[in-house]
């Protein structure tokens, strides 16, 4: 087991290497750069001055020693300033991450409850009524773009009841209620959208085990249904579930770009946005670094839940 | 495609398949087609997504005769105008028709949908074919490129090429393009691993096969369904980033008429005044990209032995 999981760790060297590289490279060849964007909007900083200003950053340097350079910001833990702001990274890494964090266990919270009774229920009945309606929740929620969902929500919200969601970011710990005013709604439909997945790969695995010889004695001995159902067959189809729940965490935590555009969030995937949008390198380089850790270690963590899952599976 | 697999081996058994026979593989093709029409014809569901997506290319081909005004056309006297008899979708806040805006951004939706997909298909084709039928250090070298960019999430690269590229629709097309290559390359690799098992290809290696001629000729026509339906689905995606890249303000630029860039224009900026603006392109994009999945579902059932035996 600890074999195996150092074996994964040292794969994900060379994948984090790469990814840093293509995030590197696309970082410089974006046509401009922080310093061209602030000169844009300033107006009145000379040549002379920005030049002085590139030294001052190192964005003078030859590409290898800057790609070095940042390397090692990483590996220590410092990964410098914004270009734009001058705040410390870590800051800004401070203030989104809990809005993130926040909203993505919010939203899987909401989408696990929705998915997993819905997806049994779609299967325990399968071609009736509900699995329809099941089915039909389900492929509306992959189809629908979350950007016309959220809008939508804010729209009707605003004219049936005359309420806005306060806009902006409250912490849980200054207003509890004005901080659940402004995710609940976001997180719902976040909720919605991811619920949709789970609940189709819920409701096929959940047919198949139904299928399998142990249920069919399950039910023989004359177990009650809900045994049969929720502690027979739904753990043992729990495996892809959590396949898809692991991306799903993943995606989140990169950030929900437009969800926090529309509801006024500042979490991860509007810094990262932002950031790209403005040239910010070391914002994007560092954000960007910080998830695709999170989304290679996701994936070693979803793998090792299969053993708890099902205790046939051994890792070596 | 365990089935095809199956049926190939056993006349690889009968006569050694150094050339696949032309009639075998339009045999194969027959089968599939009916077979997705026998599941058309059992899943109701399947034929109407599939009509959908009919009316929506018919409709991306005839926008110049459909679209009752031009949908550049500003009429500042009938801004934001609601439904009516006249303009169905209501008219937005310049006056521009908001149905002839949406028939015309359905060529975007699907050209789109189909390069992106197209590209990315086929780019993760040939890497998921070279990484399954040669292995070793290109596999362990090329499959980790890929899993380097799956490591980033998609709607993050994709801006991050698009910002690269200048935001327009074509960048945004190689940009989805892009993102859907490691996911493809990884299913087509699978099933060039399993395909590889057969003896035909072991037949066709031992007679002296370029491995060329045998990734083409045997093993291609045995992932083609898992690429297909694989695709179909992706279609659904793609429309739905580009959308989501319009929405951001990194794709489509104005005034072209996009389904995403019309909700976070106006859209958003009236959604209180007027509703409409927001809900006809969120619809438009919710049932093409509807349309896409169902018809997705509908080529697996019809394709995937596995699902089939369990129907």
């Amino acid at each position: 087991m600890y074999k195996y999981v150092l074996r994964r760790l040292m794969l994900a060297v060379p994948v984090l290497f790469l990814s840093s590289l293509i995030v590197f490279g696309l970082m410089r060849v974006m046509p401009g750069d922080a310093l061209t964007v602030l000169m844009g909007e300033s107006g009145n900083i000379g040549e002379k001055e920005l030049a002085k200003v590139r030294k001052d950053l190192r964005l003078d340097l030859p590409y290898h020693e800057q790609y070095l350079l940042w390397v090692w910001q990483m590996v220590s833990l410092r990964p410098g300033d914004s270009l734009l702001t001058g705040e410390p990274i870590l800051v800004s890494l401070g203030k989104a991450l809990p809005v993130t964090l926040e909203l993505a266990t919010l939203a899987m919270i909401l989408g696990l409850a929705l998915a997993i009774p819905v997806g049994v229920v779609s299967a325990t009945r399968q071609d009736t009524a509900p699995d329809y309606a099941g089915r039909v929740v389900a492929v509306s929620g992959l189809s629908f773009p979350d950007f016309w969902l959220g809008t939508l929500v804010i729209t009707f919200a605003a004219i049936w009841f005359h309420w806005i969601p306060p806009i902006g970011y409250t912490s849980l710990w200054d207003s509890p209620w004005r901080n659940l005013q402004q995710f609940l709604l976001p997180a719902a439909v976040l909720g919605f959208r991811l619920s949709a997945a789970t609940m189709r790969m819920t409701r096929s695995t959940v047919l198949e085990v139904l299928r399998e010889d142990y249920v069919r004695t399950a039910w023989a001995k004359g177990l009650a249904g809900r045994i049969v159902v929720y502690k027979h067959a739904l753990k043992n189809a729990l495996i892809p579930v959590v396949t898809v729940v692991g991306g799903q965490l993943g995606v989140l935590l990169a950030g929900a770009v437009v969800i926090e555009t529309i509801f006024a969030l500042p979490g991860m995937g509007r810094l990262t946005v932002e950031a790209i949008l403005y040239r910010d390198y070391p914002v994007v380089q560092t954000n960007v670094m910080l998830v695709a850790g999170i989304l290679v270690t996701l994936n070693l963590v979803v793998d090792l839940t299969y053993a708890w899952l099902d205790p046939r599976i051994r890792y070596q | 495609m365990n089935g095809d697999r199956g049926a190939a081996s056993m006349t690889a058994a009968v006569a050694p398949p150094a050339v696949l026979p032309a009639a075998e593989a339009s045999a194969e093709t027959i089968s599939r087609t009916r077979l997705l029409w026998l599941t058309l014809r059992r899943k109701p569901l399947g034929a109407v997504s599939a009509a959908v997506i009919l009316v929506i290319i018919l409709t991306a081909l005839l926008a110049g005769v459909l679209a009752p005004f031009d949908p550049l056309e500003t009429r500042p006297d009938i801004r934001l105008q609601p439904p009516s008899r006249e303009h169905l979708f209501g008219t937005d806040d310049i006056g521009r028709d908001v149905l002839s805006r949406i028939i015309y951004g359905s060529r975007i939706s699907l050209w789109v949908g189909l390069l992106a997909v197209g590209i990315g298909t086929v780019a993760g084709m040939i890497v998921g074919l070279v990484c399954g039928y040669w292995e070793g250090r290109i596999d362990l070298a090329l499959q980790r490129l890929m899993d380097a960019v799956q490591a980033i999430p998609g709607l993050i690269l994709a801006l991050a090429i698009v910002s690269v590229l200048t935001p327009n629709t074509t960048n945004a097309m190689l940009a989805i393009a892009i993102v859907i290559i490691p996911g493809n390359s990884r299913i087509v690799r699978g099933a060039v691993l399993s395909a590889k098992q057969n003896r035909y290809v072991e037949a066709a290696e031992a007679l002296g096969c370029r491995p060329l001629h045998i990734l083409v000729r045997h093993i291609l026509p045995n992932v083609t369904a898992p690429i297909l339906i694989i695709a179909s689905i992706w279609l659904g995606n793609a429309i739905l980033i580009e959308a989501t890249l319009s929405f951001l303000g990194v794709g489509t630029q104005p005034p072209t008429p996009s389904w995403g860039l019309m909700l976070s224009s106006t859209g958003r900026a009236f959604m209180e005044q007027a509703p409409w603006l927001a809900i006809f392109p969120g619809l438009a994009i919710s049932l093409a990209v509807l349309a896409f999945n169902l018809f997705g579902d509908t080529l697996r059932d019809a394709w995937d032995p596995k699902l089939r035996r369990k129907g």
